[in-house]
C-alpha cells in the first residue's frame, strides 16, 4: 500500500525528514520503503511560460515557441500536439541530462531550439508520451522544477502491511499511528453539507438477506451530478500514490478510500431496476460480468449486491458492468458497507480477484467509520460534481459489531517483555490508541478496543502494542541467558552430518535437488514407492513429491557433463515420500543417501598418463567402505531381478534382514537418448539412511595387535568363468581356520594361455596368531584344506 | 727448530686445516695444491733432503713418506666425499606439482545449517525433525492461522489433499515437539519447506528453514534479544549490529523482524548492491510464542512463556557467500560446489 507524506500531514503534524519518517514507520511495524522520486536526479529544468506559438515554416508538425525561463525568452521547437500559448511547462535547458540523453542547442529544420519541453516519459515520471507536461497555473515561473515537483507531490512510501493491521490501509490510519510517537493530535476533516434533495426513502430500500455476511449497509443518493475531470488537487493526490485519475465521481470514491480506508461503491442509480437493493448469497452456477469485462461464475457462497432483478455488484470485491457509472450518468447511489472479512476473502479467493476493496474488507475495516466515509465522499462529490443529495441516509445495521473488552495486567506486560513499564505511561498510550478505559486498578486496566483495531482482542495483543509504541530497539537485552544442558541430543541429525563428512572425505560433492519432480521421474525408482501428487503444482514438471534421489542426481550429472565437467562424484542426502495416507493420514517419509560416480578416478597428474576410469566396482568400494565405517556388519550383495529401462547390472546391498540399497549402472541408451551423453558411463547408488542408522554402531571394538609375525601365502586357481568370486572367498574364509586374518583378491585373468571358458583367480592370504609364531606346516595343512574344498565345491584347478 | 720439528709442525697444521676444510670443489683443489703441488709443502720438504744429516736421512725419508701418504689419502677421501655430495645434488625440481587427492565438498546449505546449529548447540538447543508432508492442523491451525484469514496468503501453499500440505515452514515441528515434551523445551528444527512460488533468482519452490523454540518459566522478549545478538555476532561477526522491528506472525506475539547491519557497505552505502542503500538486511522473524499456540498443545500460557524464531537458510547462505541467484544452489555445477569449505 502506498502512502504519501504530504497527504499524511492533512491529518497530523510531524517534523520528520523523508528518511526519518520511513524509519519511524518501520519501527512502528509499518515496514516502509521510500519510493524514489523519479525526477530527483535531474537538474537544469526550470518552470517556463509559453508566450507565443507559431507554425514552423518548414515542418507541418513542429511549432516554434517562445518560452520565458524566468530570465529570458528562449526559442523552443516543439512537436507536441498540446502545446499552446500561455501555459506553464517544465523547460529542460541545454546541459540537462535526461534518461534518454543530454539536451543541447540544436537546429530543427533550420531553426534554433534552445532547450526542450518534455513529456512525462522523457522525465521518467510515467510512460505517457501523448503530450508535453502542462503545469497548473499557480506554478512559479523560473523556479527549479525538481524542487517544485517535490513540494507538490511530497514523498511516497510503499508500506508492506502485515495482515493484522487493517487500520493502516488508509492515510488517516497511518497518521493515527504516527500520533503515538508525537505530541500531536489526529485531525479528522470535518464534514458538512446541505441535504437539498428529496427524501432518499422515496427512491430506494435496502434489504439485507444475509446479516452475517453483511452486518452493515449504508447508502446515499445524489441527483444531477456532472461527470467531468477532477480538480488538480485531487488528481495530484491520486497521482502521488500511483493512481490514475479517471473522473470526478470515481476519483472522489478512490480518494476517500485512501483517506479513510472505507471502500465505497457508486452505482448509476438510473440503471438499477426496481427501487431496492438486496444483499444476498449467490446461487451455485450464477454468472455475472464484472467492471473489467470478465464473465465470472460463482458457487453458492459469494455475497452479492442486487437490484430488484439481478446482481449489480459482487459485494466488497467489484461492481458489475450493468450498473457502472458512465459519462452520461446523472443520478448516483453511493454504497458504504461493512462486509464479513472471511466471507469477502472466500469470494476473492474463489474468483481469483483481489481489489483495493477486497484487500481492506478481508482484513476487517472499521464498522463505525461507514457513515463518516459515506458523508465525506458525499461532501466531496457535491463540491466537485455538483448535484443535490437526498435528505437522510439509509443505515441498515442488523448485526452490531461489538468491540471486545480486555483486561491487561501490568505485571504480565513486564513478564513477557522482560522490562518494567510504568502503568501511567502504558495507560496514556492506550488512550492515544483510541481505547476506552472501562476500569482501572493498581494491578490492571480494562479496555474496550477502538472499532478500527479488530486485532486487539486479547491481553497479549495489548502487550504487543506496548512494545511497539515503546520501541523494540529500546528494550534492553537480558544480561544473562539460561543454558539448559542437553544430554539427549538428537543423534539422528548428527548421524547425517557424519555421513556427509565421510562422503566428502571420499571425494564426493554434496548436491541439493528439488523435492518436486514429474511423474516420468518416478521411473528412476529402485525402491518401490508410490508418488504423492500435488493438487496445485507450479508445472507438470514439478507435480509430484520425489520418490527417489537418482533422477535429480543423474540430471545434475548430465548438466555438468554437458558443461564439460566430466569427472564427477556427487551425493545427496534427502527425503523421499511414499503415498500412504490410509495408515496414519500422513505420508511415509524416508531419508535416502545416494551417490553418483563417473569419469576419471584420479585428477590429472604428470606422474601417470593413463588415469583410471570409474566403473561399478569403484562405486561398490566407496559404498561398502562407507557402510563398514558406520557398522561392523558386512553387507551382502545380491543380483537384483528388477526390470527397468533405466539401469543395468543392479546389485542389492543387504544388511542382515534389511535392504540397504541398490548399486547399478545407468543404461547407456538412456544416457544417449535423453541426456545426449555418449562417451561416459554413470554409476549410481541409492540407499536408505534409516536402515544404515539402524545398524549404526559408534562403539570402537579394540583388539590388541599381534606381535608375532604374519605369514602370507598366495593361491592361484582356475575355475569356470561363471563362478562367483564372492562365493570362492567365502569358501577360503570358511576353511582358513582361526589364524586366517585376511583374504585379498588381487588378480583376475582370462584370455591368452588360459583355457576357453575358464578364468584365473589369485588370492593373497594372511595368517597370524595373537599368541605365538605360526609354523609353516600348520599353514600348509590349512591351505590344503582350502584347495580340497575349492576343488570339491567349485571344481577349481590349482595353477 | 730443526727440520724434523718443522715437518712435525707442518703435519699438525695440516690436520688442523683438514678438520676445518669444507667439502667444496675449490677449497679441496686449493688444499691439494698447497700440499701436493709442484711448489707445495711436501715438495718443499723433499727438496730439503740434502740438508738433512746423513745419519738421519733414512728417518727423514720415512717421516716425509708417511706425511705424503697421509695427505694423499686425505685429499682422495675429500674428493670422494665431494663426488658423493655432487651426486646427491643431482637436479631436483621442487616445483613439480604434488599428487593431490580428489576433494569432496559439503553443500553450502548443509554447511550453513550446521554452522547455525552448532552455535545454538553451545547454549543447549537440541535438534528436532519433522515431516515434509504435513497436515493443515500442524502447518496452520495449531499455529494460530485461522481458516479464511489473510495471514494464509503470506504462505503460498502446495496442497496434497484439502487438509494435507507440503509444509510451508518448519514451525509445525514446534507443535509436534510441544505435544510430546513438556517444558522446558529448547529446540532447533531444521528442514526443507515448500512454497508455491514461481522460480526466479530469489525464489525457489523448495527451500530450507531453521526454527528455534524455547519455552520455560520466565522466558522474556529481552532474553530473545540477547540470544539473537549472540547468534548474529557469532555467525556474521562481532561488528555486526542488529535491529528489531515489529511485525506479524500468527504464532508469535509480540512478533518482530530482525535486520542486521549490511556487512558489505557497513550500513552507509547509498549504492550498495546488497542492502540497496538501506543499510539493513532482513534475516529472520521472531517473537514470543502466542498463548493460543501454547494452549493448543496443552501448555499453560499463564505458567510458561516462550520465544520462537525462524530463518531461511538459502537467504542466510546467499548473504554470507554473496550468491546472487538461488537457482545456483540446486542441481549445481561442480565448480560452484567446490568453493565451499567445511571450516
Amino acid at each position: 500500500m502506498i502512502i504519501n507524506s504530504k497527504w499524511l500531514k492533512d491529518y497530523t503534524d510531524f517534523q520528520y525528514t523523508p528518511d526519518e519518517l520511513g524509519e519511524r514507520l518501520t519501527y512502528l511495524g509499518l515496514e516502509a520503503d521510500q519510493i524514489a522520486n523519479p525526477v530527483k536526479k535531474l537538474n537544469k529544468i526550470v518552470i517556463g511560460l509559453v508566450k507565443g506559438v507559431e507554425d514552423h515554416p518548414d515542418a507541418d508538425r513542429l511549432k516554434v515557441c517562445q518560452v520565458f525561463d524566468g530570465n529570458q525568452d528562449r526559442q523552443i521547437i516543439c512537436g507536441a500536439p498540446n502545446v499552446q500559448d500561455n501555459i506553464k511547462v517544465p523547460l529542460a535547458l541545454p546541459g540537462c541530462e535526461l534518461p534518454e540523453g543530454k539536451i543541447s542547442e540544436v537546429k530543427l529544420r533550420g531553426l534554433k531550439s534552445e532547450g526542450m519541453i518534455p513529456a512525462e516519459d522523457e522525465l521518467g515520471i510515467s510512460d505517457d508520451h501523448s503530450g508535453i507536461i502542462i503545469l497548473p497555473k499557480d506554478a512559479e515561473v523560473g523556479i527549479d522544477f525538481v524542487q517544485y515537483y517535490e513540494d507538490r507531490f511530497g514523498t511516497s512510501y510503499d508500506i508492506d502491511l502485515t495482515p493484522n493491521r487493517p487500520d493502516c490501509t488508509s492515510h488517516i490510519g497511518v497518521a493515527r499511528d504516527i500520533t503515538l510517537l508525537t505530541e500531536s493530535e489526529l485531525n479528522l476533516p470535518e464534514v458538512s453539507f446541505q441535504e437539498t434533495g428529496p427524501d432518499i426513502n422515496n427512491y430506494t430500500t435496502i434489504n439485507i438477506h444475509n446479516p452475517d455476511g453483511c452486518p452493515r449497509y449504508a447508502a446515499r443518493i445524489i441527483h444531477n451530478v456532472k461527470i467531468k475531470e477532477s480538480p488538480q488537487w485531487l488528481q495530484d493526490r491520486l497521482k502521488s500514490i500511483g493512481l490514475r485519475p479517471i473522473n470526478n465521481i470515481v476519483d472522489a470514491a478512490n480518494f476517500v478510500l485512501m483517506e479513510t480506508g472505507q471502500p465505497l461503491h457508486t452505482f448509476d442509480y438510473d440503471r438499477l431496476k426496481g427501487q431496492e437493493i438486496n444483499v444476498r448469497m449467490s446461487e451455485d452456477g450464477e454468472e455475472v460480468v464484472t467492471l473489467d469485462g470478465q464473465k465470472r461464475e460463482m458457487d453458492d457462497n459469494i455475497l452479492l449486491i442486487c437490484d430488484a432483478e439481478e446482481p449489480v455488484a459482487i459485494a466488497g470485491i467489484m461492481g458489475l458492468e450493468n450498473s457502472e457509472i458512465t459519462d452520461s450518468t446523472t443520478n448516483i447511489l453511493l454504497e458504504s458497507a461493512y462486509f464479513n472479512p472471511a466471507s469477502i476473502r472466500y469470494g476473492s479467493k474463489y474468483l481469483g480477484l483481489q481489489t483495493d476493496a477486497s484487500y481492506r474488507f478481508e482484513r476487517g475495516i472499521d464498522p463505525e467509520n461507514v457513515i463518516y466515509a459515506l458523508n465525506r465522499v458525499t461532501e466531496l462529490i457535491l463540491e466537485i460534481a455538483g448535484g443535490k443529495v437526498c435528505q437522510n441516509l439509509i443505515d441498515n445495521y442488523p448485526k452490531m459489531i461489538v468491540a471486545p473488552e480486555v483486561k491487561v495486567r501490568f505485571e504480565r506486560i513486564n513478564k513477557i517483555i522482560g522490562e518494567k513499564f510504568d502503568p501511567e505511561w502504558v495507560t496514556k498510550k492506550f488512550k492515544k490508541l483510541g481505547c476506552k478505559i472501562l476500569d482501572q486498578s493498581k494491578e490492571s486496566i480494562t479496555l474496550k478496543s477502538p472499532s478500527w483495531r479488530p486485532d486487539l482482542e486479547r491481553e497479549i495483543d495489548y502487550i504487543e502494542e506496548v512494545i511497539r509504541i515503546y520501541g523494540m530497539e529500546k528494550v534492553k537485552s537480558a544480561p544473562k541467558i539460561s543454558i539448559q544442558p542437553d544430554y539427549l541430543r538428537n543423534q539422528r541429525y548428527d548421524f547425517n552430518q557424519k555421513v556427509r563428512n565421510k562422503l566428502a572425505a571420499y571425494g564426493y560433492q554434496e548436491v541439493f535437488n528439488n523435492s518436486l519432480f514429474s511423474i516420468e521421474e518416478t521411473e528412476y525408482n529402485l525402491f518401490d514407492l508410490e508418488p504423492i501428487k500435488i493438487k496445485n503444482p507450479l508445472s507438470r514438471e514439478l507435480a509430484y513429491m520425489r520418490t527417489n534421489l537418482l533422477a535429480g542426481l543423474i540430471d545434475t550429472a548430465a548438466n555438468n557433463i554437458n558443461r564439460n565437467n566430466k569427472n564427477l562424484r556427487f551425493f545427496e542426502i534427502g527425503y523421499v515420500n511414499d503415498l500412504n495416507f490410509e495408515k496414519d493420514n500422513k505420508a511415509d517419509e524416508y531419508q535416502y543417501f545416494s551417490m553418483l560416480l563417473s569419469g576419471n578416478l584420479e585428477p590429472v597428474s604428470w606422474k601417470y598418463n593413463n588415469r583410471r576410469t570409474a566403473d561399478i566396482y569403484d562405486l561398490k568400494g566407496d559404498a561398502s567402505s562407507l557402510v563398514n565405517y558406520f557398522t561392523e556388519i558386512e553387507p551382502e550383495y545380491a543380483k537384483s531381478n528388477l526390470d527397468t529401462d533405466k539401469y543395468a547390472n543392479i546389485i542389492e546391498v543387504i544388511l542382515e534382514d534389511d535392504l540397504l540399497g541398490f548399486l547399478c549402472q545407468v543404461k547407456e541408451e538412456l544416457l544417449d537418448d535423453k541426456y545426449n551423453i555418449e562417451e561416459q558411463s554413470l554409476f549410481v547408488f541409492e540407499g536408505s539412511l534409516e536402515i544404515l542408522y539402524k545398524y549404526f554402531d559408534s562403539e570402537t571394538n579394540y583388539t590388541p595387535v599381534s606381535n608375532y609375525p604374519a605369514i602370507e601365502r598366495d593361491i592361484s586357481i582356475l575355475v569356470d568363468t561363471d563362478k562367483l568370486v564372492g562365493s570362492i572367498i567365502e569358501i577360503i574364509e570358511n576353511n582358513g581356520g582361526d589364524n586366517l586374518q585376511e583374504v585379498q583378491f588381487y588378480d583376475l585373468y582370462q584370455g591368452k594361455n588360459i583355457e576357453e571358458g575358464k578364468k584365473s583367480l589369485t588370492f593373497n592370504l594372511i595368517f597370524q596368531n595373537p599368541d605365538r609364531t605360526l609354523k609353516d606346516n600348520e599353514i600348509d595343512q590349512q591351505i590344503n584344506l582350502i584347495f580340497k574344498n575349492l576343488k570339491k565345491q567349485v571344481n577349481a584347478k590349482l595353477r | 727448530m730443526d727440520i724434523f720439528d718443522e715437518v712435525k709442525d707442518s703435519k699438525q697444521k695440516f690436520q688442523e686445516e683438514l678438520s676445518e676444510l669444507p667439502i667444496d670443489e675449490k677449497a679441496i683443489e686449493d688444499f691439494r695444491i698447497k700440499y701436493l703441488g709442484k711448489k707445495g709443502i711436501i715438495k718443499h720438504y723433499f727438496n730439503q733432503f740434502g740438508k738433512v744429516p746423513n745419519d738421519r736421512k733414512k728417518e727423514f725419508g720415512k717421516l716425509m713418506n708417511s706425511f705424503k701418504q697421509e695427505v694423499t689419502q686425505a685429499v682422495e677421501s675429500l674428493e670422494q666425499k665431494l663426488n658423493e655430495k655432487q651426486k646427491k645434488q643431482e637436479f631436483f625440481d621442487y616445483t613439480l606439482p604434488g599428487t593431490r587427492p580428489v576433494e569432496g565438498s559439503i553443500h553450502p546449505l548443509s554447511k550453513t545449517m550446521d554452522d547455525i546449529l552448532n552455535i545454538f548447540k553451545d547454549i543447549g538447543f537440541s535438534t528436532e525433525l519433522g515431516p515434509e508432508v504435513e497436515t493443515d492442523y500442524y502447518n496452520f491451525q495449531a499455529l494460530n492461522f485461522p481458516e479464511n484469514h489473510p495471514a494464509r496468503d503470506t504462505q503460498d501453499t502446495f496442497f496434497v489433499e484439502d487438509d494435507v500440505v507440503l509444509r510451508t515452514h518448519t514451525s509445525p515441528i514446534q507443535v509436534r515437539t510441544m505435544e510430546k515434551q513438556k517444558p522446558p523445551i529448547r529446540i532447533l528444527a531444521p528442514g526443507r519447506t515448500f512454497r508455491n512460488e514461481a522460480i526466479d533468482a530469489s525464489h525457489y519452490c523448495t527451500f530450507h528453514q531453521i526454527e528455534g523454540l524455547y519455552i520455560d518459566k520466565d522466558v522474556t522478549f529481552s532474553e530473545l534479544k540477547t540470544t539473537l545478538y549472540l547468534f548474529v555476532k557469532k555467525y556474521f561477526g562481532e561488528e555486526i549490529d542488529l535491529r528489531f522491528r515489529p511485525s506479524f506472525f500468527p504464532f508469535t506475539e509480540p512478533s518482530a523482524e530482525v535486520d542486521i547491519s549490511c556487512f558489505k557497505c557497513g550500513g552507509n552505502g547509498e549504492q550498495c548492491s546488497l542492502c540497496k542503500g538501506s543499510g539493513w538486511l532482513e534475516i529472520l522473524g521472531c517473537g514470543m510464542v502466542d498463548p493460543n499456540v501454547l494452549s493448543a498443545s496443552d501448555i499453560d500460557p499463564e505458567k510458561y512463556t516462550g520465544y520462537a524464531f525462524g530463518m531461511g537458510i538459502e537467504r542466510i547462505a546467499m548473504l554470507k557467500y554473496g550468491i546472487d541467484d538461488i537457482r545456483l544452489l540446486y542441481g549445481s555445477d561442480k565448480r560452484f560446489l567446490k568453493q565451499f569449505k567445511q571450516l
